[in-house]
């Protein structure tokens, strides 16, 4: 019975992987957490070439875990210090020109005069940081997310929503599909709020039935067309090739 | 050896390429929308129209929202991606255009209540 089970145990693992590298479509709008991996790097290596205005997303390996799979590397997205919406009182920085972006790339630190913000600035700075992360019990992506001032506080969703764009709000609110609930984030320890995943699986394969195959590598450009759409977030067209 | 020789165009077939191809700027290009109807959401009567290529895609959702009477539509085009309704319409036929037209795919969102 174990050399049996132990067979197709390989079996399966090898058709896993065979999956990832065949790049085979998704059938059921779910993830392996190996394929989670491969989205994730395809997705972060695809933002990075197209969306020059904002930092690239970084792979935070998970490390002295109780592990899915043991020996394959998990891990989660991160994109911090982001802001969301323009302050009307600060002057622009790094705009590059384009009046229609909602989204500013923070400047660095050093750059920042605190005594001249706190003087002129009416509005503090509000920050965000965001991270995809595999759910294991649901088999997608989640995103969490945070708000917080520039000494750290964190913000409430109630403020969160004014920094989002109205149509991230209509989302938010009409849908049962994307809505918000806050919750200890799996690996940090502090409450975090998250984009609840219970509907990812239906409109993914939504997604996915309009004659296209959506591939391992471009899942997460796809869940993130809506998702991002929610806090305001945006992926040039770009991503697609 | 053979050497090919370039003819200058006339006057009047260099201004027909040039209207076919180019607009000018009093015309807009418009794009053909298909709205397509998926998880069971309704077929639209008329669903082939022609918009302006410069309009944002909010207007086609917006329509949408209002032929079917639904504020939680799931909006999204034939490559697996769900377009910000900031987007031009050109754009995303540029991206997602085939066959000389925009498919559009909606369905129900799952709404509340």
């Amino acid at each position: 019975f174990c050399v049996a089970a132990g067979l197709r145990e390989r079996e399966r693992e090898t058709e896993r992987f065979r999956d990832l590298i065949l790049l085979r479509p998704m059938d059921d709008g779910k993830l392996s957490v190996e394929g989670f991996c491969v989205a994730a790097r395809a997705f972060a290596d695809k933002w990075k070439r197209n969306k020059q205005m904002l930092p690239p997303w970084s792979w935070v390996p998970l490390i002295n875990r109780t592990l899915l799979v043991p020996n394959k590397e998990e891990g989660y997205l991160s994109l911090e210090k982001i802001i969301l919406k323009e302050c009307p009182e600060e002057e622009s920085v790094n705009e590059e020109g384009s009046m229609d972006h909602t989204i500013l790339e923070i400047p660095e630190e050093e750059s920042l005069d605190y005594c001249a913000l706190v003087q002129n600035v009416e509005k503090e700075a509000h920050y965000y940081d965001f991270h995809v992360v595999y759910s294991a019990s649901y088999r997608v992506p989640v995103l969490y997310f945070r708000g917080y001032c520039s000494g750290g506080q964190p913000l409430s969703l109630d403020v969160i929503k004014e920094d989002l764009p109205s149509g991230s709000l209509g989302l938010l609110l009409e849908s049962k599909w994307t809505f918000i609930t806050q919750e200890e984030h799996p690996y940090l320890n502090r409450p975090w709020f998250k984009l609840h995943p219970c509907g990812t699986e239906e409109w993914i394969k939504l997604l996915s039935s309009g004659g296209c195959q959506m591939t391992v590598d471009l899942y997460l450009v796809s869940w993130f067309s809506v998702v991002g759409q929610a806090v305001g977030l945006r992926i040039p067209l770009e991503m697609l090739n | 050896t053979s050497s090919s020789v370039i003819f200058p165009l006339t006057k009047y077939e260099a201004s027909s390429i040039s209207m076919a191809t180019t607009e000018s700027p009093s015309s807009v290009r418009k794009v053909v929308v298909h709205l397509r109807a998926t998880g069971g959401a309704p077929i639209l009567k008329q669903a082939k129209f022609k918009i302006p290529g410069t309009d944002k895609f909010a207007k086609v959702i917006d329509f949408l929202r209002r032929q079917l009477h639904s504020d939680s539509l799931f909006v999204y085009v034939n490559s697996a991606f769900s377009p910000n309704p900031d987007e031009s319409v050109n754009d995303l036929y540029n991206n997602f255009g085939f066959d000389g037209k925009l498919v559009v795919n909606y369905a129900f969102s799952m709404a509340w209540g």
